[in-house]
C-alpha cells in the first residue's frame, strides 16, 4: 500500500477543477501552448486514476472486492449535519468513475483539437464538467454526490447556451429548467431520506448499513421513493420526461453532449442503483410497476420515434433515451442479474453513446449537415470513419463482442423473472435499434451520394483524422476490452451489489448449473 | 497437445487473423488474402488432426465468463459426434472457398476488408459449431449475422448491396428476437442453458415435452433457425444476400451459415415437441416446392442458385420435421459440397464474363471453361440426385421417408411426399436450365465470347469440391468399407450420426418393398427434368422461353410471389407511418403541449401575478381590505 494513495481521488477531482479555473480566469491572455498543456493535464489525470483503480481492483489479489478502495474523508465544516467529503470507490462506482475518466479524456482531447471561439473558456468549462462527473461517482456522501452533479450541470448549460448550434439558447433554457426541476425533486428526496433515517449522516455506507435494520415505515418509503424516482427519472430522461434530451443534445457542442449523455446522465441511474432501491425496498415495491411501464415507454415508444428521425444528432439523442429504458428495467427487477446488467450497461452505453456523438460530429464536418437525407456514399471517401461508425452503432445495438451485449442480455434474462410480458416487449428493442442503426449507416455511408451532397462529395473529403481517431479508438477499444473480458468489471459489480439485490428471484429456483467448477483458463 | 487446447486454437486463429488484418493489413490486400487463406488451411489441418486423434469421447470443457449473483455465463465446448462432423464440413469447405476467393477477388480494391470479414465469419461459425450452451450459441449467432452483413455490403456503392445488407441483418434480428425470448424462457423453465444438462433434464423427464412452456420454448428457439436458415416467413433476405461477392454466397449463404440453423436445431432437437416439428416440416416442405419453382423465374445465375438453396434448406427442414436430425445434417453436408461447387462455378463464370450475371448473356462456355463446366455439370447432377452421386443419398432418403410415413401414418404425409418430389423435379429443371443456357449453345454476348478458364486458385477448389459432390455420399455410405480403413479420419460412431437415420429408413423401405420403386421414380423425375430442359431451354437464342410462352407465370416466379412487395409495403406504409405518428405525438403532445404548455402556464401565472403589482397605493389598499375580510371570515368560522 502506498501511504498517500488516499490523495488519488481528490487529485482526480481537483486537477481538472484547478486547470479549468486557470483556463477560464486566464482567458485569452493565456498563451495557447500553456493552455493546451494545462488542459491535457486536467483530462489525463482522472483517466489515469480511473485506469489505475480499475487495474488494482480487478487483479485476482484484490481480496476484499466488497470494500471501498482509495478512501479519504475531508471535513468541510458541515459535520454538524453529518456531511463531509467522503471519497472512495466500490465495485459499483468504479465502472462509473472509469467511465468518467475515459469519456472525459476522449471528450477533452477532442475539445483541445477543435476550433471554437473563446477556446480557453470552452476548455475550462469542459474541465469543470470532468471534475464534476469524477466527483459524482467518487462521492460516498449523498450531499457531495448531489453537489458534484450540480457542479457539472452548470457548465453543461453554459456550454450549450454559448457554443451550442442554432437554437442553442432555447435548448439550454429548456434543458436548464427541466433538469433543475428534476434535480430539485431528487434533492428533496435525498434530504427527506436523510431526515427520515434518523442517523444524522449523509454517508452512503452508514445509510446502507441502516438499511439492514429497516426503520422507515412503508408510507415514508413510498413518498421518498416517489420523489427520487421522478427526480432521477427526469434527469435520466425517463419517458415521458425525456423531451429535453434530444433537443438538448442536438444543440450541444460535441464534448458537452459526450460527457452529459455518456456520463453525467447516469447520475440518476446510479442514484437508483446505489441509494433509492437498496435503502427503500418498500418504496420500490410500491412504484416498480409504474417505473417498469414508463421504462418500456422508453424502449418501445421512443424506439419508434427514433426510427422516424432524419436528423443524425437528434436520432442519437433519442437512441440514448431509448437505451435508458433497458437500464431502468434492469434495476426494477431487483435481482443481482438485473442490477448487475444495468450497472454494466450504464458503463457500456456511456462509452458507445460518446463515441457516436464524436463520430456524428466528424460526419457533420465532412457533409456540412446532420440531415441523413442529404448524405450518402460517404464510405467511398472515408472508409475508416465509416468503419468506426458502424462499430459504434453495432455496439449500441448490442452486438456481442462489445460490452453492451452482456448488459442488455442480462437485463433480458432478469426481466423474464420479473414479468415475461415485459421482457417480450422490451426485447423488441433488439429489432428496433437494428432498424434505426443500420438505416443510419446505410443512408450516411452506403449507396451513392444524394444530389444535395454531390457538390461537396466531389470536393476533397478527408478520412478520419488523428484527433478524431484516437478518442474513438479509446472509447471503442474499452468497449471491446470489456466485451471480451467482462469479468474485469463484473467481479467488482457483483461483489459490491447491495444486499437488497441478493435475495433475487433467481435464487428461488433451483441453483443454476451452467457453472462448472473447473475454470482452468481466464482470458 | 491437448485436444481442448487445439480446439481453442482453431477457434481463436481466425479472430487473430481478423484483428491483424483490421489493424495492419487494411491496404495490403494480397497480404490479407495470404494470411486468411493460410489460417483457413491451418484450421482445416488442425481440424483433421483433431478428428484423427479424437477417441470419440465427448469433450465438454467450460469456463465461467462472468457472474451476477447466482447466474453465471459460461463459455465452453461441447465436442460430440455432431460437432465433429460439422467442424469437418465447415473447415474443409471454408478452406477451399477462401483459396477460391484469392482468384475471384484479385482485382478488388478492398481485399483487406473482404478477407478480414471472412476471418470474422470463420471465428463466428466455429463458435457456433463448438458452443456448449445457448448463450454462447447466441453470441456467435449474432456474430455470424454481423459478418454476413459486412460481407453482403462489400459492394456498398451499389444500392442493391446497400439495401440487401440492411435487410439481411434486420430480418435475422427478427428471428433472433424470438431466439432471445426463447433463451430467457428456457432458463426459467429448465433452470439451465447448458446443452448437456438440458438434454439430461429432458431425458430424465424433468419437463413434459407436451407442456405449453415446452411448446413455446421450442417454437421460440425455432425462430432463430427460421431467421438464419431463411425459412418461411423470413426467407426474403437470402436471395437479396446474393449482392455480396460470389465466394461469400458460396460459403455463408449456401454451405455453412444458413446450414448452421439446421445444425442448431439438430443440437437442441430434444427440446422440440411434436408440434414444433410438424411446423418445421410443413413450412419446410412448402418452401422446398415453392422456392424450387421460383428458381425457374430468375435470369440471374446467382439468384437462381439462391432459390435452389432455399429449396434445399426446405429439404433439411423437412427431414428435421420428420424426426431425423441426423438425416438433415447428412443432407446439409452433401449440400455444402455440391452447392459450394455450383456457386464457385457460377463465380468462375461471372469472373470470366466480367461480372455479368445474366445467364441469357452467357452461353457456350463449356468449350472455353472446361474445368468449370465439368464441375458445374457433376454438381448439377449431384443436386438433382442422380444415383450414386452425393445428393442422391441424402435427398432420396428424405423423399423415401415421407412416402413411408404416408403409408404408415396417414395421407397428410403423401402431401409432403408430393411437395418434395415436385421440388426434386424442379431441381432437375432449374439446374438443367442453368447448365444448358450457360454452358451450351452459342455465346450471347461479347464478354461470353471472350471468356477463358479461370486461374488455378479458382479451378483447384472447384475440382476438389466437385469431386466431393460426386463421391462424398458414396464414401459415407460405405464408411465401413474394407473393415474400418477409414477410421483414421472419423470413427464409425461419428459417421453414424449421418448413417443411423439413413440405414433405418433404408431398411424400413426394403421391408415395405418400396425401396426400388421409389428410387426408380426419383431417377425418372431427374432424367425427365433434364431431358425437358434440354429441349425447352437448350435451344433458346435470347430471352427465357418460359417468359415468351407464359409471361404472367414467369413474373410471379420472378417476383417470388410478391413476398418482397408485401414486406416493402409493410415497411413503407405501416412501420414508417406508425413511427412518424409516434414522433409527431412525441413532439406535439409531450414536448409542445405538456412540457412547454406547463412552462407557458407557469409563465402566464407569473404574468398575471405581476399585473397585481401595479405600484398604486389604491390597489394595495383594496388588496389589504380583501385580505382583512378573508381573515375575519376565517376567524369567525365562516368557512366551517
Amino acid at each position: 500500500m502506498i501511504p498517500d494513495k488516499y490523495l488519488l481521488l481528490p487529485l482526480a477531482i481537483a486537477v481538472p477543477f484547478i486547470t479549468g479555473l486557470v483556463l477560464v480566469a486566464g482567458g485569452r491572455r493565456l498563451p495557447e501552448g500553456v493552455a493546451r498543456v494545462l488542459a491535457w493535464l486536467g483530462f489525463v489525470v482522472p483517466a489515469a486514476v480511473g485506469i489505475y483503480a480499475w487495474m488494482t481492483y480487478t487483479l485476482p489479489t484484490a481480496d476484499n472486492l466488497r470494500g471501498l478502495q482509495l478512501t479519504s474523508n475531508f471535513s468541510t465544516g458541515l459535520d454538524y449535519f453529518g456531511i463531509s467529503l467522503r471519497l472512495g470507490l466500490n465495485g459499483l462506482s468504479l465502472p462509473m468513475f472509469v467511465l468518467a475518466g475515459i469519456v472525459g479524456l476522449a471528450a477533452g482531447s477532442y475539445a483541445i483539437n477543435s476550433t471554437v471561439d473563446r477556446k480557453n473558456a470552452y476548455l475550462g468549462l469542459v474541465l469543470f464538467m470532468v471534475s464534476g462527473v469524477c466527483g459524482v461517482f467518487a462521492s460516498m456522501d449523498l450531499f457531495y454526490f448531489y453537489f458534484f452533479h450540480e457542479f457539472a450541470l452548470i457548465p453543461t448549460f453554459i456550454l450549450i447556451g454559448w457554443w451550442g448550434g442554432p437554437g442553442g439558447r432555447a435548448a439550454a433554457l429548456e434543458m436548464t429548467i427541466y433538469l433543475t426541476l428534476g434535480a430539485m425533486l431528487s434533492l428533496i428526496g435525498l434530504i427527506a431520506l436523510y431526515s427520515a433515517s434518523d442517523i444524522n449522516s449523509f454517508s452512503l455506507q452508514d445509510l446502507q448499513n441502516m438499511a439492514n435494520t429497516p426503520t422507515m415505515g412503508a408510507k415514508t418509503q413510498h413518498h421518498i421513493f416517489g420523489l427520487l424516482m421522478f427526480g432521477f427519472g427526469i434527469l435520466v430522461s425517463l419517458w415521458p420526461f425525456h423531451t429535453w434530451a434530444p433537443a438538448g443534445y442536438a444543440a450541444a457542442p460535441t464534448p458537452a453532449a459526450m460527457l452529459h449523455a455518456g456520463v453525467l446522465k447516469k447520475f440518476g441511474l446510479y442514484g437508483l442503483l446505489q441509494i433509492a432501491i437498496p435503502l427503500l425496498p418498500l418504496g420500490l415495491e410500491y412504484w416498480s410497476h409504474t417505473l417498469a411501464w414508463l421504462a418500456l415507454g422508453n424502449v418501445v415508444i421512443i424506439g419508434a420515434v427514433t426510427i422516424a428521425q432524419r436528423d443524425l444528432k437528434v436520432m442519437l439523442g433519442y437512441s440514448s433515451v431509448m437505451h435508458m429504458g433497458y437500464i431502468f428495467l434492469g434495476l426494477v427487477c431487483v435481482s443481482a442479474l438485473g442490477a448487475g446488467g444495468a450497472a454494466l450497461l450504464m458503463f457500456a452505453h456511456g462509452l458507445s453513446v460518446a463515441a457516436l456523438f464524436l463520430l456524428g460530429d466528424a460526419i457533420f464536418k465532412r457533409t456540412g449537415t446532420y440531415d441523413m437525407g442529404a448524405m450518402g456514399g460517404l464510405c467511398q471517401k472515408a472508409p475508416v470513419l465509416s468503419g468506426f461508425f458502424v462499430a459504434a452503432t453495432l455496439a449500441g445495438i448490442g452486438l456481442p463482442g462489445f460490452a453492451n451485449f452482456w448488459g442488455e442480455f442480462s437485463v433480458f434474462l432478469a426481466l423474464w423473472e420479473y414479468r415475461p410480458l415485459m421482457m417480450v416487449l422490451a426485447a423488441t428493442g433488439v429489432v428496433i435499434s437494428a432498424i434505426y442503426g443500420l438505416r443510419a449507416v446505410s443512408r450516411i455511408f452506403f449507396g451513392s451520394p444524394t444530389p444535395a451532397f454531390q457538390t461537396l462529395f466531389d470536393g476533397p473529403i478527408a478520412d478520419i483524422r488523428a484527433h478524431e481517431r484516437w478518442p474513438a479508438m479509446l472509447l471503442l477499444g474499452t468497449l471491446l476490452l470489456v466485451g471480451f473480458w467482462p469479468s474485469s468489471l463484473t467481479r467488482g459489480i457483483d461483489a459490491a451489489l447491495p444486499g437488497a439485490y441478493r435475495p433475487s428471484p433467481t435464487s428461488a429456483t433451483p441453483p443454476t448449473a451452467t457453472v462448472k467448477p473447473a475454470a482452468p483458463v481466464q482470458p | 497437445m491437448d485436444l481442448i487446447n487445439i480446439l481453442t486454437v482453431i477457434l481463436l486463429l481466425p479472430l487473430g487473423s481478423a484483428a491483424i488484418i483490421a489493424l495492419f493489413l487494411r491496404r495490403q490486400g494480397k497480404a490479407a488474402a495470404a494470411l486468411s487463406v493460410l489460417v483457413g488451411f491451418a484450421i482445416m489441418g488442425l481440424s483433421l488432426y483433431v478428428l484423427e486423434s479424437w477417441d470419440g469421447v465427448t469433450l465438454h470443457p467450460t469456463w465461467e465468463w462472468l457472474r451476477f449473483g447466482n447466474f453465471a455465463y459460461s463459455m465452453g465446448f461441447y465436442f460430440d459426434h455432431q460437432a465433429a462432423l460439422m467442424l469437418l464440413v465447415v473447415s474443409f469447405v471454408a478452406g477451399w472457398i477462401q483459396l477460391f476467393s484469392v482468384g475471384y477477388m484479385d482485382e478488388d480494391e478492398a481485399q483487406g476488408r473482404f478477407f478480414g470479414g471472412l476471418s470474422i465469419f470463420m471465428f463466428s461459425i466455429l463458435g457456433i459449431v463448438l458452443a456448449d450452451n445457448l448463450v454462447m450459441l447466441f453470441v456467435f449467432w449474432e456474430l455470424v449475422g454481423f459478418s454476413s452483413y459486412m460481407l453482403i455490403a462489400h459492394y456498398y456503392k451499389t444500392d442493391f448491396a446497400n439495401m440487401a445488407s440492411k435487410k439481411a441483418f434486420i430480418v435475422n434480428r427478427v428471428g433472433d428476437l424470438g431466439f432471445i425470448i426463447g433463451i430467457a424462457w428456457c432458463y426459467h423453465y429448465y433452470g439451465t442453458l447448458d446443452l448437456a444438462e438440458l438434454a439430461a433434464k429432458v431425458a430424465a423427464g424433468h419437463a413434459l415435452l407436451g407442456s405449453k412452456a415446452a411448446i413455446g420454448i421450442g417454437l421460440l428457439l425455432m425462430c432463430g433457425f427460421v431467421g438464419k436458415s431463411a425459412q418461411f416467413p423470413l426467407q426474403v433476405w437470402l436471395t437479396d444476400a446474393m449482392a455480396g461477392p460470389t465466394p461469400v454466397s458460396a460459403l455463408i449463404h449456401a454451405a455453412t451459415m444458413v446450414a448452421a440453423g439446421i445444425y442448431f436445431m439438430a443440437r437442441v432437437f430434444f427440446l422440440l415437441p411434436t408440434f414444433t416439428q410438424e411446423w418445421i416440416m410443413w413450412s419446410g416442405a412448402i418452401m422446398t416446392a415453392f422456392a424450387g419453382l421460383c428458381a425457374l423465374g430468375q435470369t440471374d445465375i446467382k439468384k437462381s442458385l439462391a432459390y435452389s438453396t432455399l429449396s434445399h434448406l426446405g429439404y433439411m427442414a423437412t427431414a428435421l420435421g420428420l424426426g431425423f436430425p441426423g438425416l438433415a445434417m447428412f443432407h446439409m453436408a452433401m449440400h455444402a459440397c455440391f452447392k459450394a461447387t455450383l456457386f464457385l462455378g457460377a463465380g468462375s463464370v461471372i469472373h470470366a464474363c466480367h461480372h455479368e450475371q445474366d445467364i441469357y448473356k452467357m452461353g457456350g462456355l463449356l468449350k472455353k471453361m472446361p474445368l468449370t463446366g465439368l464441375s458445374f455439370a457433376v454438381a448439377s447432377a449431384s443436386i438433382a440426385a442422380v444415383p450414386f452421386l452425393s445428393g442422391s443419398y441424402s435427398k432420396d432418403t428424405i423423399i423415401t421417408e415421407a412416402f413411408l410415413r404416408g403409408m404408415n401414418e396417414g395421407p397428410q404425409f403423401y402431401v409432403i411426399y408430393g411437395l418434395i418430389l415436385f421440388a426434386a423435379l424442379c431441381t432437375a429443371l432449374y439446374m438443367g436450365r442453368l447448365f444448358f443456357v450457360t454452358f451450351l449453345g452459342q455465346p450471347r454476348s461479347e464478354h461470353a465470347a471472350h471468356a477463358h478458364e479461370s486461374s488455378w486458385y479458382m479451378t483447384v477448389p472447384l475440382l476438389v469440391l466437385g469431386f466431393l459432390s460426386v463421391s462424398a455420399g458414396w464414401v459415407v455410405y460405405n464408411w465401413d468399407w474394407a473393415a474400418g480403413k477409414m477410421d483414421w479420419l472419423l470413427p464409425m460412431d461419428t459417421v453414424s450420426v449421418f448413417l443411423d437415420d439413413f440405414r433405418k429408413i433404408e431398411e424400413a423401405a426394403q421391408k415395405e418393398g418400396v425401396a426400388h420403386g421409389l428410387e426408380l421414380v426419383a431417377v425418372i423425375v431427374a432424367i425427365a427434368g433434364f431431358a425437358f430442359t434440354y429441349f425447352f431451354y437448350g435451344r433458346a437464342k435470347e430471352g427465357d422461353p418460359l417468359l415468351a410462352k407464359a409471361p404472367g407465370f414467369f413474373h410471379v416466379l420472378e417476383r417470388h410471389g410478391w413476398f418482397d412487395d408485401l414486406y416493402d409495403w409493410y415497411v413503407a406504409k405501416v412501420q414508417q407511418r406508425l413511427c412518424d405518428v409516434m414522433a409527431f405525438f412525441d413532439q406535439l403532445f409531450i414536448r409542445f403541449f405538456c412540457v412547454q404548455g406547463s412552462g407557458a402556464v407557469a409563465g402566464l401565472t407569473g404574468a398575471a401575478l405581476r399585473r397585481t403589482q401595479v405600484g398604486s397605493l389604491h390597489a394595495y389598499v383594496y388588496w389589504f381590505l380583501a385580505g382583512v375580510v378573508l381573515f375575519c371570515a376565517f376567524a369567525t368560522g365562516f368557512f366551517n
